[in-house]
């Protein structure tokens, strides 16, 4: 946000915008160039539509399918021992949480995980967490939650691990950085049924496995972030930590990481949001828990169980998510730290004057005096006692008011939780069930004339107009010449060393034989992704804007990104019928959140004044939003631009399972006949298209943010 | 509720509560307390699961994740635990390469109810097949089943029918604008397997018969079931692939269309073959179990024993674990006679 006064005036930021779009320099050369280029194309299609193949003997010749089948014959005979051996160091941990997960008394549990939020989060997050855990119980989940909670648990600690050690190592050493961001890359793009098959001969069948599953495709985020944090420490605090003598030890441990430490919860948000993405997948390696609720409920579309399932997984991810950053104490810490009651708030303290937030708040209140009154006087009178051994006990004690009373709760459940029936599991009369209505809406809806004409038109469109002329125009086009237009389109946006690298990407996909999949993918993920920024940006905006918006949106897009797909695909299938367009659908429902998320942050981050002074030039809301506040806001835009393309590619792991077809389906079926090397040229098929269209919309802030000097 | 993978196996020995004495220090104190703690525990674990200690051991039973496999593997399980002392895990997972990866390696010790035709791997592990015998194929299991098309009864029969002469595949032709889908275009939609995996051919199929048609992939059998009942439920026009022992026909009324004879010169210009489905196992564990394997070479069931049972957890939505035992209670006769001798 530099020198906002220098293009204060709303013209000539706009004029800034446009010119956004230069190539090399030459103003407005490149919506030119952009019309030109689709011209051109255009005409090619007119003339050689359909004419050109990709020469059959390099196919032929191609040997890449054969050697990985070879290479996985000759691992499963010679590594298999090694690689149980370290399934052997996830499996004692992991079976021996989720053991303890079953055997304690529910209500220990429950506990368990309420109190620290309490403690740490305040009575939002605490009520948050009561709320998920006690709908484990009232859907009959419970001993599914535990575990999944354990395989969480374990398959996160290892990620993030691994993750920071890695970054670490990342931040010190940039070749180390350059040699594993490709290898991060790979791991987060690449479909997981590539390696959920081989998983088994490696590792085993069950929840090691998916462990092991989850890890590689959770860690990536913690790697980046811890990394980003670690450098982006200030230098004037590593001079001063320098200057007082501090080793590089000293300094990495003392001065480096606890700075990271936002940056690296970030990477362990991710990381937990990531591990739960896979815990349906993770069924087909025998990973059991919520997943194998999900996907019985799914295999017999009871679509209300399905959603009973992934609410509890949504719930698992929220508490483990926010429990974390409370614990972590990134968030908010100022603002909580003087007064513990005000914590025990759970609506705006502005309210306090309000009637009936004050008939909402008594119970708390009530609950908060009680606790306040009981446990002070324990730890006080505790402190007391202590007090002559040893003063800083004491004094810590009083510090923390929840420690030991939380802790004589959870002792006491420990010991005596087993023996009331109603404390040790879950009471069979406080089963709710959700089943019946969700199955009773989702009816409705399907036989409903008017809804399924709208779905039936919504489909039409898309297929008609939008999925099937793309596809069409791009497979029909010579592949040297879309080759060639696609290493121009990298050029500019990114440079011509990357160019080169995506002429081989692209060399490797022909020859593998998935030219005409990958062309089938990289239309759908571009209807997608237009879908996504005509639908997501107005919803981001309008969310920018309202406040009640706001709220209404952000714990849709929290279930959104969490819920497993299958939940939501199945009625995406009863309502838009089963075929290539529906998947197209399901894939905007997963892509969109960023988009939203962005357009609302990017807008968000626009300063004030920059209101004001548009509004002093007489300028509207409208027209403000329009001119100045939507191209400062650009880059982020288009960052969400780019996490909906990342997002749309990552789908291509799920679509096939609902009829979506291209380069996702071509891995599903390869694995399902255990053919690795088909698959797995598929799979890198997705993941250098990933890094392709990662780089170029990347490419594209970065020139922004440059146009905008920011 | 369902039964969850590990949930009758996880036990924890009792420690022996620790000797109270006048003078005991705090250290000593605590050690009680965990004794006391690890007792509950015991008691609790006692809560979930019944019967501790398992003489048998432990077996590792792959599920199957439709309803009729699953059905056939729980009538087994409950034997195996209240007569023949084992525990059992469970593990859900769908059939395909990687179950078959598990069964070869020993992670998972049987399963019950493979459908021959549809095994892209017997010809590589199963002995009977011409495999390597890495996987066994212990006997059948009773269950016929039967693949082909189906259309809905609503499109065939009663007033208002939209193809009342649709018997066969050569009629298919003739009501091929009836299926026709944006998608598909001038030709009609079959919803054929859901995946290329399954070996059906569908697309040579209906080019070799000459089928104004075209197959549409759905990716899963949940995907495929959906739409069907979507169809079904708006009272649409669809014909799609089915198969029978199944729960789709207990809730949808389907008709078959009759396909040429199976050959196996003609296929897959041709119906499918009977399915005489089996029970299979891990070699090794076949050694050394073989009261096990001797039970899932005695159980048998029909298709008629079985459609019930479907019904009933499919359509009246009941518990799996309920509907077995109840039916044990039933047919004690029956199933006694599968207890191994001796």
């Amino acid at each position: 946000m530099t020198s906002l006064a220098a293009h204060s005036s709303p013209l000539s930021l706009w004029s800034r915008f446009v010119a956004t779009t230069t190539w090399r320099g030459h103003s407005y050369a490149g919506a030119v160039l952009v019309l030109a280029g689709l011209l051109l194309s255009l005409a090619v299609y007119a003339l050689a539509a359909n004419v050109f193949q990709f020469p059959q003997q390099i196919i032929d010749a191609f040997p890449f399918a054969d050697k990985v089948n070879e290479a996985r014959d000759w691992l499963e005979a010679n590594v298999k021992t090694y690689t149980r051996a370290v399934a052997e160091v996830i499996r004692v941990p992991l079976e021996w949480i989720e053991e303890q997960l079953w055997e304690l008394p529910w209500l220990f549990v429950l506990f368990m995980l309420v109190l620290p939020a309490l403690a740490y989060g305040g009575l939002k997050l605490g009520l948050l967490t009561f709320i998920g855990v006690m709908f484990w119980g009232m859907v009959d989940m419970w001993y599914e939650a535990m575990s999944t909670l354990s395989l969480m648990t374990v398959s996160v600690i290892f990620s993030v691990v691994l993750g920071v050690i890695l970054g670490v190592l990342a931040s010190q050493s940039d070749r180390f950085e350059l040699t594993i961001r490709p290898v991060l890359d790979t791991m987060q793009t690449m479909p997981a049924f590539v390696y959920l098959i081989p998983a088994i001969f490696l590792f085993g069948v069950g929840a090691t496995s998916a462990a092991m599953a989850i890890i590689i495709y959770a860690l990536p985020p913690a790697v980046r972030l811890t990394n980003l944090g670690i450098r982006q420490v200030p230098a004037t605090m590593i001079e001063s930590a320098q200057s007082f003598g501090s080793s590089s030890l000293q300094m990495l441990f003392k001065v480096k990481l606890p700075q990271a430490l936002p940056s690296i919860m970030l990477g362990v948000n991710q990381t937990i949001m990531m591990a739960l993405g896979l815990a349906v997948l993770a069924v087909f390696i025998g990973g059991g828990g919520l997943g194998e609720q999900v996907w019985k409920a799914i295999t017999r579309l009871k679509v209300g169980w399905a959603f009973e399932g992934g609410i509890c997984i949504v719930f698992l991810a929220i508490i483990l998510d926010r429990l974390s950053y409370a614990i972590s104490g990134v968030e908010d810490k100022k603002q909580w730290t003087d007064d513990t009651a005000s914590r025990f708030h759970l609506l705006p303290q502005k309210w306090d004057s309000n009637p009936i937030a004050r008939v909402i708040e008594y119970p708390f209140a009530l609950i908060w005096n009680l606790f306040a009154t009981v446990g002070g006087a324990i730890t006080r009178s505790f402190a007391t006692v202590v007090r002559p051994l040893s003063k800083s006990v004491a004094q810590s004690i009083i510090n923390r008011p929840f420690l030991l009373v939380g802790g004589l709760i959870l002792l006491l459940l420990y010991f005596f939780g087993g023996e009331f029936k109603w404390m040790n599991t879950y009471p069979k009369d406080w089963e709710v069930s959700f089943r019946e209505p969700i199955d009773t809406v989702i009816d409705w809806l399907t036989v409903n004339p008017t809804f399924i004409g709208i779905t039936k038109a919504i489909r039409s469109f898309i297929y008609l107009y939008l999925l099937n002329p793309l596809d069409l125009f791009l497979s029909g086009l010579p592949w040297w010449y879309l080759m060639a237009l696609i290493v121009v389109i990298v050029w500019a946006s990114v440079s011509w060393q990357f160019a080169l690298v995506t002429l081989i990407f692209l060399f490797f996909i022909a020859a593998a034989g998935l030219w005409e999949l990958t062309l089938f993918t990289l239309a759908g993920t571009s209807v997608s992704v237009i879908i996504c920024m005509l639908v997501g940006v107005p919803i981001g905006v309008a969310a920018a804007y309202s406040r009640v918006v706001n709220s209404v949106v952000q714990p849709v897009l929290d279930a959104m990104q969490t819920l497993p797909a299958f939940v939501y695909l199945i009625p995406a299938l009863f309502f838009f019928g089963g075929n290539k367009t529906t998947a197209i659908i399901a894939t905007v429902i997963y892509a969109i959140p960023p988009v939203i998320r962005l357009t609302t942050l990017g807008l968000k981050q626009v300063p004030e004044e920059v209101d004001e002074v548009a509004g002093s030039f007489g300028s509207s809301t409208l027209q403000t939003l329009i001119k100045v506040k939507l191209p400062m806001a650009s880059p982020s835009i288009i960052m969400g631009l780019n996490q909906a393309v990342v997002f749309a590619l990552a789908m291509q792991a799920i679509t096939p399972l609902i009829g979506g077809l291209g380069l996702g389906k071509e891995v599903f079926d390869a694995m399902n006949v255990s053919n690795l090397g088909k698959g797995l040229a598929a799979g890198i098929g997705i993941v250098l298209l990933t890094i392709v269209l990662d780089r170029v919309t990347q490419g594209w802030t970065k020139n922004q943010r440059k146009a905008l000097g920011l | 509720m369902f039964t969850v993978p590990g949930q009758a196996w996880f036990t924890v020995p009792a420690k022996p509560e620790q000797p109270k004495g006048e003078n005991m220090n705090l250290r000593k104190n605590l050690t009680a307390m965990a004794g006391a703690g690890a007792l509950s525990a015991t008691l609790a674990t006692g809560l979930l699961t019944p019967n501790l200690a398992a003489a048998g051991g432990l077996v590792k039973s792959a599920v199957n994740d439709w309803t009729g496999g699953a059905v056939m593997c729980e009538i087994v399980h409950q034997i195996l635990e209240n007569e023949m002392d084992y525990k059992v895990k469970r593990i859900v997972m769908p059939s395909g390469p990687g179950r078959d990866e598990g069964i070869r390696s020993g992670d998972l010790d049987y399963g019950c109810e493979l459908w021959p035709s549809y095994s892209t791997t017997k010809e590589k592990f199963v002995k009977e097949y011409g495999g390597d015998g890495s996987i066994l194929k212990v006997s059948d299991d009773g269950i016929i089943g039967v693949s082909s098309y189906y259309v809905p009864r609503y499109l065939v029969e009663g007033d208002g029918a939209k193809a009342p002469d649709l018997k066969s595949w050569e009629d298919m032709n003739q009501y091929a604008d009836l299926f026709k889908t944006l998608e598909t275009g001038e030709k009609g939609r079959l919803l054929g397997c859901p995946t290329a995996a399954w070996q059906c051919e569908d697309t040579k199929r209906l080019e070799m018969l000459g089928l104004n048609y075209a197959a549409v992939e759905l990716g899963s059998e949940a995907a495929h079931w959906a739409e069907m009942q979507a169809a079904y439920k708006r009272k649409e026009a669809f014909i799609a692939y089915a198969w029978e022992p199944h729960w789709i026909h207990a809730a949808l009324d389907l008709v078959k269309i009759e396909l040429p004879a199976h050959s196996d010169e003609k296929w897959p210009a041709t119906g499918w073959a009977e399915d005489v489905t089996y029970n299979y196992a891990n070699p090794d564990f076949a050694e050394k179990h073989p009261d096990v394997i001797e039970l899932l070479t005695n159980f048998t069931l029909t298709n008629d024993m079985q459609a019930p049972l479907i019904l009933s957890i499919d359509v009246d939505g009941n518990d799996m674990a309920d509907v077995v035992s109840d039916w044990l209670k039933e047919n004690e006769v029956t199933w006694k006679a599968w207890l191994p001798k001796g």
